[in-house]
């Protein structure tokens, strides 16, 4: 160590955060476990872990997909869109005396329409050159509307046996969802040993120096379209296979969750910097505020502002802490 | 190390951007264990010729081979796989990546499919131990680009050139944010390659560094290459003279009598910091005081600070007053007014009107509610003053030619009627007929007492308009020009940090 450097034990503290950028998120959803905890006695019991990772599981696949997206120096609108199409296919083609093999077709055919969801998102933004947000706005009403066109109404029931496996813990011990977030770990640390996570951050970071290097920066910012309507897909067979049932509507108010769960994670909606791991932590901190708050039998009609409240100061301290730092200098 | 032999040869290269031609015949030729140097005043081509053989352009005509075969770069990626990289000067690194994933982004050692970090970091580790001592132990490959001052960021920039393997290197103004302990280190360096058998095209402003580094020059004149000489037998004053050869000296109107007794408007004492070291200069009204030398030597920087919109130390007088403004707003009230150099980024919103545009500066004078009618005489006043072709007032910015718009920039600073004019390189762009429509303008405003401090890139321009021209060359006044001393000659070696 040089004279110059800071006492070590921050600047290790001040790397690790750097390095980590959702280790903030961390210590949130950590303080708010703990005040969930003091509400509900059974947080940490089987059960009620199962129940809330079922509910969190699709909003986490669509922020997986939205991070990757975003990291890149995008946006999609349209996952919520993708999702409730996918939903819709899902729970109209699946009848419930499906066989299995009917099952895995019918679910093949849903990511497949993910991908060609995101395979037109892609094309508009990186080879028509139209802006991001109002590329993936516009089509989240193509895919909705296709939603629409499939099931009108709720409805559609998959088979007993199909939502029984989904919502109970393999051997009474192991959530199926948990194993769903471990895929979705293991898929990210695969994914940042590759070559395309440098490709991925250098074209959200500074596209005109990536390219410039020989980063092929459009066929890598298609790439995220597309792996974000998989993700869609995938949180839509998540969702139906919890529900038993479709909605067209299901995946209307998720879309915007889905980028607050990405900037709470630690992620810049400026590109080039970020983490699926912190989305995941981020639709975490979102799923727990929404259980404190029901647990603290706050009113039905004051929620959406506590709601709005709580994510707009999360969202803040990390901005205040920077003005504040600015104000020193 | 030894690499494998390269011989470059351009043959009449020509590059039209538009109408204009930035290289109408370039050639040069360089082989192994050679170190070419390419020099020529500002607009002479050398930028461009640099690009072609990078890939950056692609050239209109002429010929490029790469060992006797013709080839044709499509792109910087293309040019790499030939073996030729380059170390640009507008940096090419992506800010959040670390130094180790910048140097190897694109040929990124793998396992298995995978990142092999720990072999990124050994190989960057012997990368930049050979840098050691010139810059912070502390740089370490896993350092933020983003956190890193410029000179290391130059440093990672030519070592990630360097990891490329090639045969060819182009060092295009890579000195210019380096400390002389780094350009040292740099040139060693840069030895060791030549003896290796590396090619290296070394374009500089320095002729010091070009006496020091090169085997030979090639000059570049008005877009032509004039001439090539072993720099061993040649002198400073032998390439400046093949840099400004045949080119016409300008009759200069008499600089005014009334000058002599006018009243001191701007006194810059020792001003330091954003690049500059100690200008210092003095400006009287009617007075049109021009700064030149090559582009970047903080010329620009010198207007930004005057108008408040960097922190510099030093002391300011306008018109006896000490002025300190921390905001640009601060200088436009003491009658400052700046016409920046980039007219689409920094002087005008392009998608709205002439009107909007004239007057954004100046909505303030006319009240709430706005008195439109008021604004829009002063505004066609002015846009027939300054014989704007246009539609209407309402037409917007981006209808306008190159010339027309760089006449609303100056429009809207000539409706506050400064006291102080900074003009930043205005004419870059413009066509001719609109040049010297602005060069009367200049002069009349002259007339009227407006003291004008104008920074221009066309030295043709300094010459023919300026009573007075500093030369500013790594932030600091190199020389002062006037009467008999301000010629082509003087003007051009002064640029070039020549001795004489």
């Amino acid at each position: 160590m040089t004279t110059r450097t800071a006492p070590s034990s921050t600047r290790q503290f001040g790397k690790a955060f750097s390095r980590y950028p959702w280790l903030y998120s961390l210590i949130m959803l950590v303080v708010l476990l703990v005040i969930n905890r003091s509400l509900q006695d059974n947080l940490f019991e089987l059960f009620a872990v199962n129940g809330n990772l079922r509910v969190w599981l699709p909003a986490m696949l669509l922020a997986a997909g939205q991070t990757m997206v975003v990291i890149a120096g995008g946006i999609d609108m349209s996952v919520g869109g993708i999702l409730s199409m996918c939903n819709a296919i899902l729970a109209t083609q699946i009848p419930s005396d499906a066989t299995a093999e009917r099952f895995i077709t019918v679910i093949a055919i849903s990511l497949l329409a993910g991908l060609a969801a995101g395979a037109l998102n892609g094309f508009g933004v990186t080879y028509l050159r139209l802006q991001p947000i109002v590329t993936t706005y516009a089509t989240s009403f193509i895919f909705s509307g296709i939603a629409l066109q499939i099931l009108p109404e709720p409805g559609g029931r998959l088979p007993r046996d199909v939502t029984t496996f989904f919502r109970n813990p393999i051997g009474d011990a192991v959530p199926v969802p948990a194993l769903v977030i471990v895929g979705i770990l293991i898929f990210w640390y695969v994914l940042t040993r590759t070559r395309f996570r440098q490709y991925l951050f250098g074209s959200g970071s500074k596209a005109e120096a990536a390219y410039a290097t020989g980063v092929p920066v459009s066929r890598v910012r298609f790439t995220t379209y597309l792996l974000s309507g998989l993700f869609a897909a995938l949180a839509a067979v998540a969702l139906t296979m919890g529900n038993g049932t479709g909605n067209p509507r299901a995946g209307d108010l998720m879309t915007l969750p889905s980028v607050v769960a990405v900037v709470l994670g630690g992620t810049a909606l400026s590109g080039g910097r970020g983490s699926v791991i912190g989305s995941l932590i981020g639709v975490a901190i979102l799923g727990s505020i929404s259980n404190v708050l029901s647990f603290a039998q706050i009113d039905r009609w004051v929620r959406p502002l506590t709601d709005a409240l709580i994510i707009v100061v999360a969202l803040a301290v990390p901005g205040v802490f920077a003005l504040v730092r600015r104000m020193r200098r | 190390m030894k690499i494998a032999p390269i011989e470059l040869t351009v043959q009449r290269a020509v590059k039209r951007y538009g109408g204009v031609v930035a290289l109408s015949n370039g050639n040069l030729d360089v082989r192994s264990g050679e170190v070419l140097a390419l020099l020529g005043a500002n607009g002479s081509g050398k930028s461009t010729l640099a690009k072609i053989i990078t890939g950056v352009v692609a050239p209109n005509e002429g010929d490029l081979r790469v060992d006797g075969q013709a080839v044709r770069f499509s792109s910087p990626h293309a040019a790499r796989k030939a073996g030729i990289s380059a170390v640009y000067q507008e940096l090419s690194l992506v800010p959040d990546l670390t130094v180790a994933e910048n140097i190897w982004l694109t040929h990124e050692p793998l396992r298995a499919g995978t990142l092999d970090r720990r072999e990124m970091q050994r190989r960057t580790a012997d990368l930049l131990a050979l840098f050691s001592g010139a810059m912070r132990d502390s740089l370490s490959p896993e350092t933020s680009i983003h956190t890193l001052p410029p000179d290391e960021k130059q440093i990672v920039e030519i070592l990630k050139a360097l990891s490329f393997g090639p045969r060819l290197m182009i060092l295009d103004e890579a000195t210019a944010s380096l400390d002389s302990r780094q350009v040292d280190r740099l040139f060693n360096l840069v030895g060791q390659w030549k003896r290796d058998g590396m090619a290296i095209v070394f374009v500089s402003h320095r002729m010091e560094e070009i006496f020091r580094l090169a085997d030979k020059a090639t000059v570049l004149r008005n877009g032509e290459s004039v001439g090539t000489r072993a720099i061993a037998e040649t002198t400073e004053r032998e390439l400046v003279g093949l840099m400004i050869e045949g080119m016409h000296e300008f009759e200069r109107r008499p600089p005014s009598a009334a000058l002599a007794s006018a009243p001191v408007r701007l006194k810059v004492e020792h001003v330091t910091g954003h690049g500059l070291h100690e200008v210092s200069l003095e400006l009287c009204d009617g007075e049109l005081l021009g700064i030149g030398g090559l582009q970047g030597q903080g010329q620009s920087e010198l207007l930004l600070a005057l108008f408040g919109a960097l922190r510099v130390s030093g002391h300011v007088t306008i018109s006896g007053e000490e002025a300190r403004f921390k905001h640009p707003k601060d200088a436009m009230q003491k009658g400052v007014a700046l016409v920046p150099g980039d007219r689409a980024s920094e002087g005008l919103l392009m998608i709205r009107s002439i009107l909007e545009n004239l007057q954004l500066p100046s909505w303030r004078e006319y009240g709430v509610p706005i008195r439109m009618k008021k604004a829009e005489r002063d505004g066609a006043q002015v846009a027939e003053e300054l014989r704007m072709v246009m539609a209407s007032l309402d037409a917007p910015v981006n209808s306008l030619s190159g010339g027309n718009a760089q006449k609303v920039v100056l429009g809207k600073w000539l409706l506050r009627s400064p006291h102080l004019l900074l003009l930043n390189d205005p004419t870059k762009g413009v066509d001719v007929g609109a040049k010297s429509e602005f060069y009367e303008l200049l002069n009349q405003l002259r007339d009227r007492g407006t003291a004008i401090l104008f920074y221009s890139s066309d030295d043709d321009e300094l010459l023919g308009l300026c009573d007075r021209v500093l030369v500013m060359h790594d932030g600091a006044v190199r020389a002062e020009l006037a009467g008999d001393g301000l010629n082509r000659t003087a003007l051009v070696a002064a640029s070039m940090g020549a001795a004489g």
